[in-house]
């Protein structure tokens, strides 16, 4: 299933960023995406559920979350290590990426949710 | 009263007492500045050179030698430093023969900059709070980033010719493409975008602007808003990230509209800054170089894309990270490139940069731990005091220390 | 937020006025208003009840917390953004040099203050809700973007 990846900033995550990155729970609230109904039933993804959000640039693997506030076709993701994995490493000639809005493919996983230590291995291999 | 370094706002109304060495309490912090505060006890880095815990003053001496000898060396970060420290920054690039960037450079440099070079007006955020009585929330969650910005000095206070608040004497909208916190309680005055429909938008309410018929769904909202907003005696405008990102390049758009409304009355823009010293980096920058981000000294001062941090981090040779966690920020594409590059990197906390430097030095947290001063998103210059002991040097000691070495 | 219906639902129906009221309809009214306390109706606690009274005191958990004036606050929803401290008529009315203006409270007899990143409620009974002459005032609920405070 197609979606915008739309990335924002959620004052919780905020407040686990400044205590400590390596957490479980910054982790916990950086590491989602947040679907409209109607895309999470045709992704066919629970709440709760692991999905692999894929773009041309990368994949990640996140936890989903229904959201009242999601348009259909448009997602959520905190912006953090887990959404940056998305975004384009190519820019245009502003030089600034484009963090805000990302075509991506939601699919059901079985995989993990890698932690701040994985995505950091796979920064270095 | 301690000042927080949590956000752009640089809250001076904090008060915090102190057992020893531990906060026991505080007033007026909001969640996310009083996450800052707490940050003190939390995962500090160490100093550590090549894998190797050791003392600060071995890390700083091998920091100077390993930029003595890079031939390429770009500077990062700053937007969490003092004035104090940035200025000594400034010099050891120029000293290196260095790039140096900051996070505006992937962020809302463009804005910055057209404030700075007075592109656009700007006013502070006490014009906000006493006259301000028309304002743009565009691409912000204020609530979220900023928490006490409508409190303290947009929305909710009373102000010298605004004496009833926000009931009576202000109106705010919001432009947005998420229902996000602050689209709860400006529910009414809340216009829904979708992605990369700012610029159509700026069209729209100039063709209302010009008499025309504008070409969006919902005609009769929007010629109501700009008759809002042309009544206003102050009107201000407050760009976010999702403005900055989504006019990238075009950043003429929000001047055109800036221009036509200063055209009927006074409309200012105040960028919402994330950072708590990324506005005062860029004044620093440009007051010495005439640019605010993306500056090289190999050869006197050059500027361009090529310098910015998005471009360096594949060509430098060596990469002095200062308060900034790049690894973290940086799509993943271009931070594994610089994970490539030898890193130096101060901060106060363990971060995904730390884990990757061949050097960190630990910094003191400043607000808490360190003094000195700041510019607030609006360019007032805060200062502040340490308000606790530190066993780790501040930024500022660090870069004195490796420009004695150098 | 719990209905006084839902409550009327967990009393025993009996109508015995042993808590003082006249029906029980009454008591779970009073007892949402704060007026009264479970225990006040002792049929409840007789053993028949349990399964009752232990479901009463689950709803009745978080307005337990309620100020007089039927405050609730979520610490865990709260932003500390300090929306309803510089918005509420009774701590500008109170502090015209701190809340008033958007800085934190100079004066101790405000209502409403951030502490530790989350708003404390100091005295209910300067409430606009409060007291013979109360009105309707919903200024703080109005602007707080995450449902951290309500009232019951
Ligand atoms: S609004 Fe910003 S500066 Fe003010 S207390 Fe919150 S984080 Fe700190
Ligand atoms: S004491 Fe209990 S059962 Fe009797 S009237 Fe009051 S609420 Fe009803
Ligand atoms: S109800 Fe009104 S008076 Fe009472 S705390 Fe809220 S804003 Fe203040
Ligand atoms: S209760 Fe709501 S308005 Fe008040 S400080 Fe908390 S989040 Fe802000």
């Amino acid at each position: 299933m197609r979606v915008t990846i739309v990335t924002f900033r959620d004052i919780f995550q905020s407040e686990a960023q400044e205590i400590d990155r390596f957490s479980e729970e910054y982790r916990k609230m950086s590491a989602v995406v947040f679907l409209d109904k109607s895309d999470a039933v045709k992704a066919g993804v629970k709440e709760g559920a692991n999905v692999l959000v894929e773009s041309d640039n990368g994949r990640v693997v996140v936890v989903a979350r229904i959201s009242e506030n999601a348009h259909p076709g448009l997602a959520f993701m905190p912006n953090s290590p887990w959404s940056n994995r998305l975004v384009p490493a190519k820019t245009d000639d502003t030089r600034i990426p484009s963090y805000k809005s990302i075509s991506a493919e939601i699919s059901a996983t079985e995989d993990k949710v890698p932690t701040v230590e994985d995505l950091l291995r796979e920064m270095v291999s | 009263m301690a000042v927080c370094t949590g956000c752009s706002l640089l809250c001076d109304d904090i008060e915090v007492s102190i057992d020893g060495r531990s906060i026991t309490r505080t007033k007026n912090l909001c969640r996310k500045g009083f996450g800052r505060y707490r940050s003190l006890t939390s995962d500090r880095s160490v100093p550590r050179v090549d894998g190797r815990q050791t003392s600060i003053q071995e890390a700083i001496s091998r920091a100077a030698e390993m930029l003595r000898n890079a031939r390429r060396p770009m500077l990062f970060g700053w937007s969490c430093s003092t004035l104090e420290a940035q200025r000594k920054g400034i010099e050891l690039a120029r000293r290196a023969r260095a790039i140096i960037d900051d996070t505006s450079s992937i962020c809302q440099g463009e804005i910055v900059d057209m404030i700075i070079r007075r592109d656009i007006p700007s006013c502070t955020l006490d014009d906000v709070r006493n006259y301000g009585d028309t304002l743009i929330f565009w691409g912000c969650d204020p609530s979220s980033s900023h928490p006490r910005h409508m409190s303290r000095f947009s929305y909710y206070p009373r102000g010298e010719k605004l004496q009833r608040g926000h009931e009576e004497d202000r109106t705010a909208f919001l432009i947005d493409i998420r229902a996000s916190p602050t689209a709860k309680i400006l529910a009414g005055n809340f216009v829904q975008i979708p992605p990369g429909g700012d610029s159509d938008l700026i069209d729209a309410m100039l063709a209302v602007l010009d008499g025309k018929i504008p070409k969006v769904k919902d005609k009769k909202a929007l010629i109501s808003m700009m008759n809002t907003l042309k009544k206003a005696d102050m009107g201000v405008i407050f760009p976010g990230l999702g403005l900055a990102y989504s006019l990238k390049g075009r950043m003429d758009r929000l001047k055109a509209l800036v221009d036509r409304l200063n055209e009927t009355t006074r409309y200012n823009v105040i960028s919402m800054v994330g950072h708590y010293n990324m506005r005062g980096f860029n004044q620093l920058l440009f007051d010495e170089t005439g640019f605010i981000n993306r500056v090289s000294f190999a050869d006197g001062v050059n500027h361009g894309p090529m310098y910015s941090v998005v471009e360096a981090s594949k060509s430098c040779d060596l990469a002095m990270i200062v308060g900034s966690d790049p690894i973290s920020s940086l799509p993943a594409g271009i931070a594994k490139a610089l994970a490539r590059v030898p890193m130096i990197t101060l901060d106060p906390h363990r971060t995904l940069t730390t884990e990757l430097s061949r050097v960190v030095i630990p910094t003191a947290l400043s607000g808490i731990e360190a003094g000195g001063s700041a510019l607030r998103m609006d360019g007032v210059r805060i200062e502040f005091d340490a308000i606790v002991k530190s066993e780790y040097p501040s930024d500022e000691e660090v870069l004195s220390r490796i420009l004695e070495e150098i | 937020m719990v209905s006084a219906m839902e409550i009327y639902q967990l009393t025993p129906k009996l109508n015995c006025k042993k808590c003082g009221l006249p029906t029980c309809m009454a008591f779970a009214v009073a007892l949402l208003a704060r007026e009264k306390q479970i225990e006040d109706c002792t049929p409840l606690l007789e053993p028949k009840y349990e399964a009752k009274l232990k479901k009463l005191r689950e709803v009745m958990a978080p307005v337990a917390g309620a100020t007089e004036t039927g405050l609730i606050i979520h610490d865990e929803r709260c932003y500390g953004c300090g929306n309803c401290v510089v918005a509420c008529p009774v701590n500008v009315a109170n502090d015209p040099k701190g809340s008033a203006i958007g800085l934190g409270p100079k004066s101790d007899k405000v209502i409403l203050i951030v502490e530790d990143g989350v708003v404390k409620c100091l005295n209910p009974k300067e409430c606009r809700r409060f007291g013979p002459n109360r009105i309707l005032c919903n200024l703080c609920t109005a602007t707080c973007p995450s449902k951290a405070i309500e009232f019951v």
